[in-house]
């Protein structure tokens, strides 16, 4: 039935095809009736067109002339208008105030004895009073930080006993080695030129590089770590290994294995034990011919050091030149060390427990650039960078965040519920 | 006996260092006390040469300090003030403890405090002295005039800073003694030369804020202590060398020209004053003295001034600091207002912004004078005819560059050629960028056309070959004694040929051999061409090498020779 109906509707859509009905007939004709008491069915069989028609000409008369036809009231004000003819009863007790005759009559006798130009006791005492003067707080402006605090020409001609003005002492002399300064370094180091906000191509690149050689670094140290945790894939036990082990000493087939084992040992005791009989048959004869070994040696080192003395002569040009070479490594290593030790003036020094951990390269990368000022993203804190630079200049020494510390070690208890449960 | 007998760590450098524990023992404050009193007073760690030997033979890692320094920090009056300060605490806790609130007050108004006046005289006892270590503190000040006035630090601080930083600005621009700018990704670098001393600083971005946790901040307040106090009275010293009243006072025409109905609405009257100062568009007022000491104070001025630098070196100087004169520049509102204000300003420039963006504007955009309108936008939005409308880049660049850029390049949309660090000196032959050739040649004065720029480059670069070049020269040197040997032959082969005549050719049997060792000798010949400079410098030192063992061989022959022919002819002689 459904088909036959969506046959119908195609066939029906169709353009130049007559409906099966007449039209007069579908207009007069029994209507169906359609429930039209929800949305979707209303919104469909409702045919709204004369009034849309209708408020698009109002709407496109507020655009034109910007006000409307007639401003309609909005319903609020509607509802509050009082449109009955009764009025409504007043609320007394939200006009009453308490003593409201008392204070009224009070305030007319003021009236009448300022407009007289008479001034009571009481008026009199309260305009004797000192008024107060909230005075700044001495904590305040003698504070070292005060804003507005003053000050003066220290470096001229002061007073003789200006010291003593001050702090209520004698001067003592400051030692001369506090005039040093704890490092070479400058106060500010400006950023390599590959760090400008706008930098040219090869200084920024080499910023880059610089910043990629200490991660490098990072890196192979990390590393070499893991490589010396590394376990050798090789030595882990496989069952093989892990059975072998566990059965050694106990199957039978090594017996023979031990036996010939034994014999190997034997024989190698008797070549031992031979050789040390033979040995000693030859003893006496050894020593004598130690003794003239020895005598002969002596006499050849002794002819070979006059050789070498009398060849030496010849040698002499090789000498100084190796002489030569010598003092000249010596001086390259001095040079190298007073280098290294002018290096290390600059380094910062090892103040206490911690080592100075240098900070990272403020650096930005090619794509973080940015063109123009407005664009402009700032890299690193100047808090930070202040901070380690006076780490670095031995000021202070690095030291980390102190950490909480318990005095006494909690104590956690259970609850009675939760005692019960478990 | 036994007393007579050397005990260990007795003697020697173990006697002159103490460590930090014992020394804050022998203060008796505690540790945050006693670093405050060593970052005051100027007393710092150090490392001994032989650590184990100060250590008493331990290696562990102990903090060092001279014990004369400590020594020295006992006779310190604030030291007594710091335990009062401690005693103050204890009884503030129990009044707050007791809920005592009268007593709380009173004791809060009689809070004991301490001023560092003396310190500062003792650690910089000349001006000049105080002058080199003002770096440090300017960073710190200016620093701290960034921080949000959340209860971190004292708000107090941070005014005090802002009111010195805002001073020393006035006085730069004053004296006119900024010379280079650096806008980097961390903050913009500033240098001015204060009496001869050259003061580097920076200054961070006011729009970056991220707190790091692991800087202490105790430590960098107590800095800031210290150097609000130096700061403060540099400020004064300075402004009197340039007779400017102290503590600082806009002109009285300026003021008159800055006063406008709604004051209110840009800050409070208490600070109404200070955001005025801190607009820097105005001239401070001077101090008003009578003829003889002003003369007195305009003699001492060109002594101060004058460093070692030349006459020519002066003016450049001179030029350099009225780079701006004459010029108007107007802010749009994306730029930063207060760098620029301060950098123009320092140079002679005028310079204004829109009124809702800040107090103290002195023109509006329409004013027709204006010169240059700095933009950072892609693209303005009304164009004024006969103004310039420029990137902020072009103000930074003129002034490390001494001169006033041409202001083609830019343009607003146009790729802004790269922002080059004034810090950095180049030698002759490193590598200066194209950018910063064409600056140079600008600042010679050459025209900016293109063609003669690219001559210029060209000649330049010839220039540095032709240096290169005659560094080499010093190698050459046995070449030119060939030179001129081979330059003798010549001669003498030009004498023989002349004196040749005209016969009959006779035919050469040509060598095979012969021909044969000249192709080679010929094509050694070309490698040795075609080598690089290098392997040619390597080449030259090994063949003299050769060539000197071949001539003293030939020496020690020919000195054989003589003497054998020396030794016949005595023989001879006897033997006659």
């Amino acid at each position: 039935m459904a088909a036959a109906r969506r046959l119908k509707r195609v066939v029906a859509s169709q353009p130049g095809f007559l409906n099966f009905k007449s039209s007069s007939e579908s207009l007069s004709g029994r209507r169906k009736r359609v429930n039209k008491n929800k949305k979707k069915s209303w919104n469909k069989h409702s045919d709204i067109n004369d009034v849309e028609e209708f408020l698009e000409d109002v709407r496109l008369q507020e655009r034109t002339t910007g006000k409307g036809k007639t401003p309609r009231p909005l319903r609020i004000d509607l509802i509050l208008q009082q449109d009955s003819l009764i009025p409504a009863p007043k609320d007394v007790l939200a006009y009453q105030q308490p003593n409201a005759k008392k204070l009224r009559r009070i305030s007319q006798k003021a009236e009448q004895l300022a407009a007289k130009g008479v001034v009571t006791r009481r008026q009199k005492r309260l305009l004797s009073r000192r008024p107060v003067t909230k005075e700044a707080k001495k904590s305040d402006t003698e504070a070292n930080n005060n804003p507005n605090r003053d000050y003066y020409d220290i470096w001229g001609q002061e007073p003789e006993d200006w010291y003593l003005q001050q702090t209520g002492k004698k001067r003592v002399k400051r030692p001369e080695k506090l005039s040093d300064r704890p490092s070479v370094l400058p106060a500010v180091e400006v950023i390599a030129p590959g760090g400008s906000y706008n930098p040219d191509f090869f200084s920024h690149q080499a910023l880059l590089k610089e910043a990629h050689e200490v991660e490098v670094k990072k890196q192979k140290e990390e590393d070499k770590l893991e490589r010396q945790l590394a376990v050798n894939k090789d030595d882990t036990a496989t069952e093989e290994t892990v059975i072998r082990e566990q059965v050694e000493g106990l199957v039978e087939e090594e017996e023979e294995e031990e036996d010939e084992e034994e014999a190997a040992h034997d024989e190698e005791d008797e070549d031992a034990e031979g050789g040390s009989s033979l040995a000693k048959k030859k003893t006496e004869r050894q020593r004598k011919r130690e003794k003239a070994d020895k005598i002969k040696e002596l006499r050849r080192l002794d002819s070979k050091r006059q050789m070498d003395h009398r060849q030496q002569l010849f040698q002499l040009r090789s000498i100084k030149a190796s002489i030569k070479q010598q003092e000249q490594s010596t001086e390259d290593k001095q040079k190298i060390r007073k280098a290294n030790q002018e290096a290390e003036k600059s380094q910062p020094r090892r103040l206490g427990k911690l080592k100075f951990q240098a900070q990272d390269l403020e650096v930005q990368l090619s794509d973080e650039l940015a063109g123009s000022l407005r664009q402009l993203k700032p890299e690193g804190s100047v808090l930070k960078d202040r901070f380690k630079s006076l780490q670095k200049r031995n000021l202070i020494e690095p030291r980390e965040r102190a950490k909480f510390k318990r005095r006494h070690k909690l104590k956690y208890v259970e609850k009675r519920a939760f005692r019960a449960i478990t | 006996m036994g007393g007579l007998q050397k005990k260990k760590y007795e003697r020697g450098s173990v006697t002159n260092y103490i460590t930090r524990n014992k020394a804050r023992k022998k203060l008796r404050l505690s540790l945050p006390d006693f670093r405050r009193l060593c970052i005051l007073k100027g007393i710092y760690p150090h490392e001994p040469k032989h650590k184990k030997k100060v250590n008493k033979g331990s290696t562990a890692p102990r903090t060092f300090y001279l014990i004369k320094d400590i020594r020295f920090l006992l006779h310190e009056p604030i030291v007594g003030k710091f335990r009062d300060y401690k005693v103050f605490v204890r009884k503030l806790k129990k009044a707050y403890g007791k809920t005592e609130w009268s007593a709380v007050e009173r004791l809060r108004e009689n809070k004991p405090t301490y001023k560092l006046d003396h310190i500062i005289k003792e650690r910089y006892p000349s001006f000049i002295d105080a002058l080199r270590d003002i770096d440090d503190a300017l960073c710190m000040c200016f620093l701290f005039s960034t921080f949000a006035r959340t209860g971190k630090c004292h708000v107090q601080t941070i005014q005090l800073c802002r009111r010195l930083t805002v001073e020393w600005m006035n006085y730069v621009v004053a004296a006119r003694a900024l010379r280079k700018v650096f806008i980097s990704i961390k903050g913009i670098y500033y240098q001015a030369e204060v009496m001869g001393q050259l003061i580097t600083w920076l200054v961070p971005y006011q729009f970056s804020h991220d707190h790091p946790t692991d800087v202490d901040y105790r430590v960098m307040a107590t800095f800031t202590e210290l150097y609000t106090t130096l700061l403060g009275f540099i400020n004064f010293r300075l402004y009197h060398s340039l007779n400017l009243l102290y503590p600082p006072k806009l002109d009285s025409k300026a003021e008159c020209e800055l006063k406008e109905e709604n004051e209110e609405d840009y800050a409070l009257n208490s600070e109404c004053y200070l955001e005025k100062l801190s607009a820097l568009s105005a001239s401070l007022a001077r101090m008003v003295s009578s003829a003889e000491e002003e003369e007195a104070q305009l003699d001492q001025f060109p002594d101060e001034m004058s460093t070692n630098l030349g006459k020519r070196e002066q003016k450049e100087q001179e030029a350099q600091k009225k780079l701006f004169d004459g010029l108007k520049f107007f802010l749009n509102r994306e730029v930063p207002r207060e760098s620029l204000a301060f950098v123009i300003r320092c140079f002679g420039g005028e310079v204004s912004w829109d009124k809702s963006v800040c107090i103290g504007s002195t023109y509006e955009v329409t004013e027709e004078t204006i010169t240059h309108h700095i933009v950072d936008r892609p693209n303005a939005s009304t164009q004024y005819i006969n103004r310039y409308y420029i990137q902020p880049q072009w103000v930074y660049d003129c002034i490390n560059a001494k001169i006033v850029l041409p202001v083609e390049d830019y343009f607003l949309g146009v790729t802004l050629p790269p922002h080059l660090s004034p810090f950095v000196e180049e030698k002759e032959g490193d590598y200066m960028p194209p950018e910063k050739v064409k600056i140079m040649a600008l600042q010679r004065g050459e025209k900016p056309a293109q063609e003669q720029e690219d001559e210029e480059e060209e000649d330049e670069d010839e220039d540095e070959e032709e240096e290169e070049d005659d560094n080499d020269d010093e190698e050459e040197d046995e070449e030119e004694d060939e030179e001129e040997s081979e330059e003798k032959n010549l001669k003498k082969m030009e004498k023989q040929r002349s004196q040749v005549k005209v016969t009959p050719g006779k035919m050469k049997v040509e060598n095979p051999e012969r021909l044969e060792q000249e192709e080679k000798a010929e094509e050694k010949r070309l490698a040795i061409m075609m080598m690089k400079k290098k392997e040619k410098y390597l080449y030259d030192k090994i063949m003299f090498g050769k060539k000197r063992k071949i001539r003293e061989a030939n020496k020690l022959t020919a000195k054989r020779k003589a003497h054998d022919d020396a030794e016949k002819a005595n023989k001879k002689k006897t033997r006659k």
